[in-house]
């Protein structure tokens, strides 16, 4: 270093140790680390040090000078900073570099050091000067401001990649679902249809969506039903449901399609959109309809044996009572019953098929009330001569209803009554006229049902948990009931307690002619 | 003269039951399976009653039945329908029988029957 230069030239000798002394007071006033290192000692010593450069590491003067600046480094070896300072050193060259040093006590601080060769007069390279700043603080400020921004791109990223996954697994439901699903907006414009959509209904994509609904394929969509309904969806908001629209399509043919219709509205985004979901019902409702066909041919062909089976049994009990042989009567009456309820097991199977395909239809007919009751009881008395069947009052009138569907009821409520109460002998049966309503009520001692249990024994196919090994039954008979007292216009219902018995009632309404004829 | 009463249905069984059960009861008896048969056979015995099934091949109950109501000369004869079809009864009114008896019947049902519609007819 030679302080001749600059400003200090021309300054006497004697002034000089005066003024390297207030140099050197300067430097060490300043919060800037400074070191100096002497390029012509071996390993590049430092040989100066300030007060700074003191506080910034943690070592004492003793323990810096005369060591390599790489003591600053530690073990934190492989850092870029430190090839580009060799490099400036080795060249004799300016560098400003930012680098991890590490104090006495082993804590980081970023140094920015602005390295400087020192030349003599005759140009050869004698000192480095080393200026420091600790720049820990900023450092760390930059790399939270680069992590929150990394952290900030991966949030982006992710939730782009879970909006695009989310889209893809919504898209993927849309494209596979085997129902056609149709996407309109408010002015009926088709959005979206999905695959299921294109190959029902035999179109392309491309001629489908961006096109108003009702002028697609010449206007085929143009269907008053679905009209009256799209224009309710939107300004109800009320879902259609199960909406059964029939229609003959010019490429396709009849198709019988269940409409369901839903506003779509999410955070508003996709408010006022339309989703359409078309079930086609069309085979589903032939296969239905082959199933019906089938099951009345199966119970016409069953039953028709049966009656010549059923008329030989009853021509040989005539036979057989000439004879007075007990036993033989016994087992002829025996076998009768259980055609007759081969019989109703037929009618039931036949039955459920129509209500499930909607087709149960009931034919009505003026017949008296109580006698039906009492052909049911004496069919039951029969079939069961162990219990007793009490009929209970009257109702004395002539209605108009299924006779025949109507005694199914009874038999059906009346075996039930004796099958679920082996140990009690009585079986009540309660005749009334309430209001402009016959009532029947069937009550047992027996068994009794929980009250969970009450309210799915009227469900097709439904048997009471644990009584499935002991009594044998298909657990239609009372959906079938209720199916029959319902299409009367009445209510079938029970009332029960498991341990003390169960009391089934129904009601039917009387015409204003049932009551008039009562009256005569 | 016994009543005679004119039965046809497909299946034999039946056939043979009512033949048995009316006879029994006194009645002249033409049972027949081949309902296509069946108009010629009024024309020649001249039945009192008619015992007509409902599901047969070729000319069915219900066609037969309208024929001989649309027939001047035996509009009125009294023909009872019998099926095991559930819808048989419905038909069975609407083709305008005199009475139904639903499959399998009780033999004193049908002979019931019988008697009644035929001493009412006696009476007229």
């Amino acid at each position: 270093m030679d302080i001749n230069d600059g400003f200090f030239s021309g300054i006497t000798h004697q002034n000089l140790e005066q003024d390297f002394k207030l140099l050197k007071a300067a430097l060490d006033a300043s919060v800037t680390g400074i070191i100096i290192t002497d390029n012509g000692l071996p390993d590049n010593p430092i040989i100066y040090c300030n007060k700074a450069f003191e506080d910034m590491t943690g070592y004492q003067r003793s323990e810096i000078i005369g060591r390599n600046c790489r003591f600053l480094q530690k073990d934190d070896r492989e850092q870029a900073a430190r090839y580009q300072l060799g490099e400036a050193v080795a060249n004799g060259n300016d560098a400003v570099v930012e680098i991890r040093n590490y104090k006495k006590d082993g804590t980081l601080f970023w140094n920015e050091l602005y390295l400087s060769p020192i030349y003599n007069d005759n140009g050869q390279l004698t000192y480095f000067v080393g200026v420091q700043h600790d720049i820990t603080l900023r450092k760390r400020a930059e790399e939270e401001l680069k992590a929150n921004q990394a952290e900030m791109e991966q949030r982006v990223e992710d939730r782009t990649r879970s909006l695009r996954e989310k889209e893809e697994y919504l898209s993927s439901i849309f494209e596979t679902i085997r129902e056609s699903l149709m996407v309109l907006s408010p002015e009926l414009k088709v959005l979206t249809v999905n695959h299921d959509f294109i190959k029902t209904f035999k179109v392309s994509k491309e001629e489908t969506e961006g096109k108003q609904l009702y002028e697609l394929g010449n206007g085929q969509w143009d269907i008053p039903e679905l009209r009256r309904l799209l224009e309710q969806v939107l300004p109800t908001n009320n879902p259609v449901v199960d909406f059964e629209v029939s229609h003959d399509f010019p490429h396709i043919g009849k198709k019988l399609m269940l409409l369901n219709a839903h506003r779509i509205e999410l955070e508003g985004e996709y408010k006022d959109r339309i989703l359409i979901a078309i079930e086609d019902i069309t085979d589903k409702r032939e296969i239905e309809q082959r199933k019906d066909d089938f099951l009345s041919i199966a119970s016409h062909e069953l039953k028709t044996p049966l009656t010549t089976v059923k008329g030989y049994v009853q021509v040989m009990d005539k036979l057989v009572a000439k004879t007075g042989d007990e036993k033989l009567h016994n087992a002829i009456e025996k076998t009768s019953v259980y055609i007759d309820r081969l019989n109703n097991l037929i009618t039931e199977l036949l039955d459920v098929s129509r209500i499930q395909s909607g087709k149960f239809k009931i034919y009505k007919e003026p017949f008296s009330f109580d006698n039906m009751v009492q052909n049911a009881v004496n069919s039951l008395h029969q079939a069961s001569p162990s219990h007793h069947i009490n009929v209970i009052g009257e109702t004395g009138i002539e209605i108009v209803g299924d006779e025949a569907h109507l005694e199914q009821v009874m038999i059906n409520l009346l075996s039930n009554a004796i099958k679920y109460s082996p140990d009690e002998k009585e079986v009540d049966v309660q005749l009334s006229v309430v209001s402009n309503f016959v009532k029947v009520s069937v009550s047992d001692k027996g068994l009794g049902i929980s009250r969970e249990e009450q309210k799915r024994i009227f469900d097709r196919f439904y048997r009471v948990g644990n009584i499935q090994q002991k009594f044998p039954g298909m657990g239609i008979g009372l959906y079938i009931c209720s199916e029959i007292i319902k299409n009367h216009g009445g209510n079938l219902w029970v009332e029960s307690e498991p341990g003390k018995g169960s009391s089934f009632s129904f009601t039917l309404p009387l015409t204003k002619s049932d009551l008039e004829e009562d009256a005569k | 003269m016994p009543n005679k009463i004119l039965i046809c249905d497909d299946d034999e069984g039946i056939l043979d039951l009512l033949e048995l059960v009316l006879t029994d009861e006194g009645y002249s008896v033409v049972a027949e399976l081949n309902s296509v048969k069946v108009s010629n056979l009024i024309q020649k015995e001249h039945p009192d009653l008619i015992i007509l099934d409902l599901w047969m091949p070729v000319t069915s109950g219900d066609q037969i039945l309208k024929t001989i109501r649309n027939t001047p000369a035996i509009s009125e004869l009294p023909v009872i329908v019998i099926s095991a079809s559930n819808d048989g009864k419905a038909i069975a009114q609407e083709a305008g029988a005199t009475a139904f008896i639903s499959k399998p019947f009780d033999i004193d049902e049908m002979t019931g029957k019988v008697n009644e519609i035929l001493s009412s007819a006696q009476a007229k």
